[in-house]
């Protein structure tokens, strides 16, 4: 009965759609709109045709497309505001009354939100690390000479974010790394560059804007599910301080984007029983005194703690 | 003009930092593709023939870089955009591909489009995963799967405040792979491989709405997550990894289905005013695993013949919520002051039935419950203050207040749990500093700080007394951009035996410069310091293992490079040749301790040297106007100094492709 219903909606929601649009007057550049200030796009084709020419590939063209948009929300004014006196003062950046290239940081980020300020990616954009160091919608994103189709990107997007983290590049270079620079995943895919909310797997260092699924957790999950559980056992460091407490997640020179080459290394820098650390705040637990460390079988621990992520059958993850 | 424009796709092509891109810019002022009726269509599709030539270490090859020989379309591009915006059937259709058919990493990217109509966004994705498991398990951890990911995302817009969502996600993880079990007697048996038959699936269905009242936008979304796992185990007779001890195994099943659902909730409302912005954001999601586990092992053990059967049943549930109200202020158009409230609670639970008999002496049944639950408050507060058009300052307090608590309870079958409850808190304070100053036109400084404090963390290498720099200077004109900068960062947690700290260093500097139109140069150095040292404590010595106690100390020193100049030679061809190296230096040291020693298992483990370089050319010939010739070469070298375990995973390989890239 729900999904009936759900389907009942989604065909009345597209139908109407479709109502709306086989009404809808073909669109026309906007016309001069007197005393308003706004001379509409078709005055900014006169003296920018080079810009005009592929504008209707822009997702913006539907502001002039759609031809009911207010002249301060269509076309090249919907961003750069009335062009009245830029006209009339034949040209020149400093008429105006939004040339981006000459707006301060924080005026580009106001000028871009007044239509995207609600989307839910970028909630928390006004406390991002990228807008407190002036990284603003400008800074990768390119209205008129996008050069990836998607999004208007200014370049690739691994290039775009290599051209400040320039360390990030140099990991993804290493021989163990995600394979983001050879195009099977993108940045985006654990970062949200306008900003996240704040994690919900560790405390300490501010976050590197580093996304959560859409239940809350650590983006890594996203992928390696199998690692997610829920399990009966969970390991506490993947729970409680996160995944990046053995892995480097962009690349490494160690296998499995490990800290430590060797796992013993590891996995003994927490289970040393010392201080007041881990569940029952007596030390996370000490190895089992038959563990020789000099016998090679144990210098491995995951050779039989198979299940280190969590395990549903046993609480030391030997299965 | 089609002639330069198709110049500028190989260009693009030629930059990029894989094999071939698939993407492609939208020129300015060039008109591109064909015109058919009111769409215009631009299109390119690269077939051509890669080949690999590998010696060394041929497994480190395939984890690494994995491409082999054979016939694939490296890349395609597509879109189809209606000229006037009212198209009958859509407005935009944009497809890139990658890879298909042959290479390691597949991926397409689909988004068909009506304006203000819906909009479909795909986006497919396969990796060919291959780990020889030689670094956690001597290489009996081998896995050489297949990884599928796959988003649909449907939005219909209905009307200017509406807007209905619907997306489907799928991923799949299949293929053969390694896995070891320790076996009869615990300790004093031994480790057996296995061999396993992965099969995992993972479906999310989606559903929500973005409604637009009163300059408010409410976001729903529902979403149902359903996952599998079907992986079996199984091995046939084996003397185990230690051949000398009379340990053997005769034969292993295991069998362990695994069925859960993760279904969820996110509700988001936000809302922009000219003073103020304010967001909020709940999510709930509640997973729940069923499992059974069903196992039989038959060998010789210390006590002669065994044959083991363990039967393990239960149900791991974990529900997490979480909520988040920002809200900004701006008192005057220099001033923004955010603060952000977030409270998350995730409660891990699980019970199950355990029962291992042994047919020749005992039978054992246990109840387990664990219970781990977390509670975790934060706030931050954070000011952001523009100066002056060269001048921002930044400043903020962060504040985390965190609850674990845990039971962990095992009872014989029909015997009350102890149900012991340990909880324990955590408090950081922190607080970050910055500016941003435009010291000249072209030339910015980025600087920033972090400082926090955690007064009772979880874990040794947990942060506890932290510190953080960073700063970044930046040169840009039009034809050249350049940076420099370096990142320094602390973490001392001080206790008897561990005295953890971590100490990381990082200077780079890259830059671009497009000499000429037909020449460009870029270039990064980066070096990578990392130290760190922790006390571990561990049993060890012979005959009889005495605890021993040593500090654990890694040091890592790596230098990378990347360097790439493009040119154009005219009309003729379009060159590009590159350089990437990762070098770690280590600490140093000519050579290792020989091995069975304690002090060996401290000393031979400090630093991992090694060297990875790969310098790369291509080159892209004009045969007509829509078709033109690539080829490019690749060297993947791979060098460890001391190896793990005394083992090399060196390798050399030569790789290469040539394509015919047809552009209409």
């Amino acid at each position: 009965m729900r999904k009936a219903l759900l389907v009942l909606v989604w065909a009345a929601a597209a139908l109407w759609a479709q109502e709306a649009q086989t009404v809808q007057s073909p669109p026309t550049p906007q016309t001069r709109v007197a005393g308003s200030g706004y001379v509409g796009s078709t005055t900014c084709k006169t003296c920018h045709p080079d810009i005009w020419l592929n504008f209707y590939k822009n997702p913006h063209y539907k502001s002039i497309a759609s031809g009911k948009e207010p002249p301060e929300r269509t076309g090249c004014e919907g961003c750069h505001g009335p062009g009245k006196e830029h006209v009339d003062a034949h040209g020149g950046k400093r008429t105006i009354p939004h040339a981006f290239s000459l707006m301060a940081p924080g005026e580009i980020v106001n000028d871009c939100l007044g239509c995207h300020a609600r989307d839910l990616s970028k909630a928390n954009i006004r406390r991002s690390v990228h807008t407190a160091a002036d990284v603003v919608c400008t800074s990768c994103h390119s209205i008129h000479k996008a050069q990836a189709p998607r999004f208007l990107l200014a370049r690739v997007q691994r290039e775009l974010c290599y051209q400040c983290h320039a360390t990030v590049r140099a990991e993804f270079e290493m021989p163990v790394k995600h394979r983001v620079n050879e195009g099977v995943m993108e940045c985006t895919d654990c970062h949200n560059p306008h900003g996240t909310f704040a994690s919900t797997w560790r405390t300490g260092s501010s976050g590197k804007m580093v996304d959560q699924t859409a239940g809350g957790e650590e983006p890594c999950l996203g992928c390696h599910e199998d690692k997610r559980g829920p399990f009966v056992y969970e390991h506490p460091a993947v729970r409680v301080d996160g995944c990046e407490t053995c892995h480097a997640p962009h690349g490494s020179t160690n296998a499995k984007l490990l800290r430590r080459p060797v796992v013993y290394t590891l996995c003994l820098g927490c289970h040393n029983g010392a201080g007041t650390f881990g569940l029952t705040s007596s030390g996370v637990i000490l190895q089992s005194p038959a563990h020789n460390l000099l016998q090679p079988r144990f210098q491995n621990c995951t050779l039989c703690h198979v299940r280190i992520h969590g395990s549903d059958a046993d609480p030391t993850f030997l299965r | 003009m089609r002639y330069i424009l198709i110049s500028m796709l190989l260009l693009r092509a030629l930059s990029a930092q894989e094999p071939v891109a698939p993407t492609s810019g939208e020129p300015v002022g060039e008109a591109r593709g064909e015109n058919a009726g009111d769409y215009n269509i631009v299109q390119s599709w690269e077939l051509g023939y890669r080949y690999a030539l590998v010696g060394g270490d041929a497994q480190k090859y395939e984890s690494d870089v994995n491409f082999g020989n054979g016939l694939r379309l490296l890349s395609s591009f597509l879109t189809v955009n209606s000229r006037n915006g009212a198209g009958k059937w859509f407005d935009e259709i944009v497809l890139t591909t990658q890879g298909l058919g042959n290479d390691p990493y597949e991926s397409a990217v689909l988004r068909i489009q009506k304006n203000r109509l819906y909009r479909y966004d795909m986006h497919w994705r396969e990796n060919a995963y291959f780990d020889p498991g030689l670094a956690t398990a001597e290489g009996l951890h081998l896995q050489n799967l297949t990884d599928r990911i796959q988003d649909h995302d449907l939005t219909l817009f209905p009307g200017r405040h509406i807007q209905f969502k619907a997306g489907f996600s799928a991923n799949s993880e299949d293929g053969p792979a390694l896995s070891t079990a320790n076996l009869f007697e615990g300790e004093l048996g031994d480790v057996f491989t296995l061999f396993s038959n992965v099969k995992r699936r993972y479906r999310t269905y989606r559903v929500g709405a973005d409604f637009d009242f009163f300059g408010m936008r409410l976001s729903v979304l529902r979403r149902w997550e359903f996952f599998d796992d079907y992986t079996p185990y199984g091995a046939g007779p084996q003397t185990g990894l230690n051949p000398t001890d009379i340990t053997t195994l005769g034969s292993f099943n295991r069998i362990e289905p695994l069925r859960g659902t993760f279904p969820g909730w996110l509700v988001n409302l936000a809302v922009e005013r000219r003073r103020f912005m304010v967001n909020g954001r709940f999510s709930y999601a509640e997973g729940r695993g069923n499992f059974i586990l069903d196992e039989s092992a038959v060998g010789t053990g210390l006590a002669g013949t065994e044959n083991r059967l363990v039967f393990a049943a239960g149900t791991g549930e974990r529900p997490v919520g979480t909520g988040d109200l920002n809200v900004s202020y701006f008192p005057t158009g220099r001033i923004t002051i955010t603060n952000s409230f977030s409270a998350s609670d995730s409660r891990v639970s699980g019970n199950n039935y355990y029962e291992e008999l042994d047919l020749a002496n005992l039978t054992s049944s246990l109840v387990n419950f664990q219970f781990l639950g977390m509670r975790l408050l934060t706030n931050s507060t954070d000011l952001h203050f523009h100066v002056s058009r060269n001048l921002d300052l930044f400043a903020g307090f962060r504040y985390a207040d965190r609850q674990i608590r845990s039971i962990e309870s095992t009872s014989p079958a029909g015997v009350p749990f102890s149900n012991t409850l340990y909880t324990q808190y955590d408090r950081v304070h922190a607080g970050v500093a910055g500016l941003n100053w435009r010291i000249i036109e072209p030339l910015r400084l980025h600087l920033s700080t972090e400082i926090g404090r955690n007064d009772n963390p979880f874990f040794p290498v947990s942060e506890k007394n932290y510190q953080a720099l960073d700063g970044r200077l930046e040169f840009r004109r039009s034809s050249v951009t350049a940076s420099a900068g370096y990142k320094e960062y602390y973490n001392n947690n001080p206790v008897a035996l561990s005295s953890y700290n971590s100490h990381s260093r990082t200077y780079f500097a890259n830059a671009s410069w497009a000499a000429r139109s037909w020449l460009a140069l870029d270039g990064s150095y980066t070096r990578l310091h990392l130290d760190s040292a922790g006390g571990i404590a561990f049993f060890a010595a012979a005959p009889v293992s005495t605890l021993e106690s040593g500090e654990s100390i890694y040091i890592s020193n790596i230098h990378a490079v990347n360097a790439g100049v493009r040119i154009s030679a005219g009309k003729r061809a379009d060159f590009y040749v590159g350089y990437a190296l990762t070098r770690d230096t280590g600490d140093g040291r000519a050579g290792l301790e020989p091995t069975g020693t304690v002090n060996a298992l401290l000393y031979n483990v400090q630093t991992y040297p090694l060297t990875y370089e790969s310098p790369l050319a291509r080159i892209s010939v004009p045969i007509s106007k829509k078709i033109r010739w690539n080829a490019g070469y690749q060297y993947y070298g791979y060098h460890e100094v001391f190896g793990l375990y005394s083992i090399l995973q060196n390798y050399r390989a030569h790789t290469g492709y040539t394509s015919v890239l047809w552009t209409f």
